[in-house]
């Protein structure tokens, strides 16, 4: 049963995870209407950016908060026009296009990440970020402090998104090119702009995800985002592309699901049975879960 | 030279928005083929065509969602040909699309304040006058747009375009899908609008309710105007009698 608890605690943190990164991707796919596979390897980017600044600062904890955000809105929003460019090339919408530049984007991060940094080996947060022993401890349960941040953080991320979303200005204008991005135009909503605030808060969000990421693993290696990357998009399809709160589910159930396996199983099969179950619900459910929002 | 003295003492003469000689294609399918027309301020115009005349085209275009091949568009004095959507949606056009184009999973609140996306400062204000009009919107304002019958769809709409306070009204078939006494109201809301001093430049292909409500109107035939006159006379014509109003 403890192990059962533990193991639970365990799949919530890191199924929060999984339910930023879903978020972020789901809302760039549903307001600048791209597939940005490589949305996890921004993240990845930042985690070595907030790691490189602790270096450079003598481990000053906020300033590499500060650098780990700042480093996903810009490569974010830098990407923006690269992305708005094709897809006004191609006079709409192109999913296709928008994955294979967001591919592109992944592979050219990753390879700055394992040439630019550390010789390519896996980085190590220093103790001061990870902390070294967990703040609560009953018999095989253990909460470290890495847990409980990604755990609060990602409440307050995921409901400030939701607030933004349902509560203000630009969140309708999101919504409304969500949901028909022509009937959006005819109303006179600005449809570049209001893509590139998107881009802005997905920046955000990944750039707190990275921040979580270092408190929660205290490592991370270049190749951790293309790993991330293939769950992320399952997880967004189980659920149903776009689906917002679909997503939300689905994430914590993997994060969940992942660490029942570590614990009972062996977590080099975590990945793997993660997979298969994907797999069987996508051919029961091809549209997802919970319905695509497209 | 004619045309474009015209157009600086347009905004004198009342005239509102003027289209001068527009030809918009879609690749190789010319869907205006030199189209001018004018609207002055307080009237009611009315397009009259069949499907695939240009009607759509034509309203959009006026939007800013389509780029014209050649001539102008010039609305208050300025040539508009080209800026888009958004920034006339704030210098005073809008739009109310065919089919209503509202968003059915948003709540009739949502809707409205999007119309008033460019000038939330006095949506409090806009939406009290829209509701004033429209009791039953705020009585289903919390509901999703997707509730509401065809009838309210289109308040909606109308609504929705009320909120950006618009100086100039496109509406493109508002009687389409609608049973017939709920466009008996759709038209009298839109006389009512007129009155209080709304501009507005509809489409439709219901054409005996639509002359009977406007001042002016144009045939539209394929993408030219075959015929322009006071609504009177257009009702009279004998080929309007017979190819639109089905005497």
């Amino acid at each position: 049963m403890e192990i059962v608890v533990a193991q639970i605690i365990n799949g919530l943190s890191l199924g929060s995870i999984y339910v930023l990164l879903v978020t972020g991707f789901n809302l760039l796919l549903l307001v600048a209407m791209i597939i940005h596979f490589s949305y996890p390897q921004v993240v990845v980017f930042s985690m070595y950016i907030a790691w490189f600044t602790m270096k450079l600062t003598n481990n000053s904890v906020i300033l590499a908060i500060i650098a780990g955000i700042l480093s996903a809105i810009l490569l974010n929003l830098l990407s923006a026009p690269l992305f708005q460019k094709v897809m006004k090339k191609r006079e709409g919408v192109d999913i296709n296009t928008t994955m294979v530049l967001s591919l592109g984007i992944g592979m050219i991060i990753t390879d700055i990440l394992s040439h630019g940094f550390n010789k390519g080996l896996p980085i190590a947060f220093p103790k001061v970020m990870v902390g070294d022993k967990p703040i609560i401890e009953l018999g095989l349960i253990s909460v470290s402090n890495g847990q409980i941040y990604t755990l609060v953080v990602g409440i307050i991320a995921v409901s400030g998104l939701f607030w933004l979303l349902y509560k203000t200005r630009a969140g309708r204008a999101f919504r409304a090119i969500a949901e028909d991005p022509n009937g959006a135009k005819l109303v006179g909503l600005p449809i570049f702009r209001t893509a590139l605030g998107s881009y802005a808060i997905t920046g955000i969000l990944g750039g707190v995800t990275a921040l979580l990421l270092a408190f929660l693993l205290g490592t991370t290696s270049p190749g951790m985002g293309d790993q991330v990357a293939n769950k992320v998009l399952a997880v967004s399809i189980i659920a149903g592309l776009g689906n917002l709160t679909g997503g939300l589910i689905v994430g914590l159930l993997l994060g969940i699901l992942e660490a029942l396996v570590q614990g009972f199983i062996s977590g080099s099969w975590a990945n793997a049975i993660a997979f298969v179950v994907m797999l069987v619900v996508i051919l029961a459910k091809p549209r997802g879960l919970f319905g695509m929002k497209l | 030279m004619e045309q474009s003295r015209k157009s600086k003492t347009g905004e004198k003469n009342g005239v509102l928005l003027e289209v001068k000689d527009l030809h918009v294609s879609y690749g190789h399918i010319r869907a205006l083929k030199g189209v001018s027309l004018h609207v002055k301020k307080g009237e009611i115009v009315v397009l009259i065509g069949a499907n695939g005349a240009g009607k759509s085209t034509l309203l959009e275009t006026i939007l800013g969602i389509n780029t014209p091949e050649s001539g102008d568009i010039v609305f208050e004095g300025r040539s508009i040909a080209g800026i888009p959507a958004d920034r006339n949606v704030r210098d005073g056009i809008f739009l109310v699309p065919e089919g209503r184009g509202v968003f059915s999973s948003m709540s009739v609140l949502d809707n409205l304040l999007l119309g008033a996306h460019h000038n939330m400062a006095d949506a409090d204000k806009h939406l009290k006058r829209v509701f004033n009009w429209f009791p039953v919107l705020e009585k289903r304002k919390n509901q999703v747009a997707r509730t509401l019958s065809g009838g309210e769809r289109q308040m909606l709409a109308i609504g929705r375009a009320l909120m950006s306070s618009p100086k100039l009204i496109l509406i493109d078939e508002p009687s389409i899908g609608l049973a017939p006494i709920i466009v008996n109201d759709i038209f009298k809301i839109l006389v009512d609008l007129n009155r209080e001093g709304y501009t507005i430049l509809l489409s439709e292909q219901n054409a005996n309710k639509a002359l009977k409500s406007a001042h002016r109107g144009y045939v539209l035939e394929t993408g030219n105007l075959v015929l322009e006159g006071s609504a009177e006379e257009l009702r009279e014509d004998p080929r309007v009698r017979e190819a639109y109003l089905g005497v």
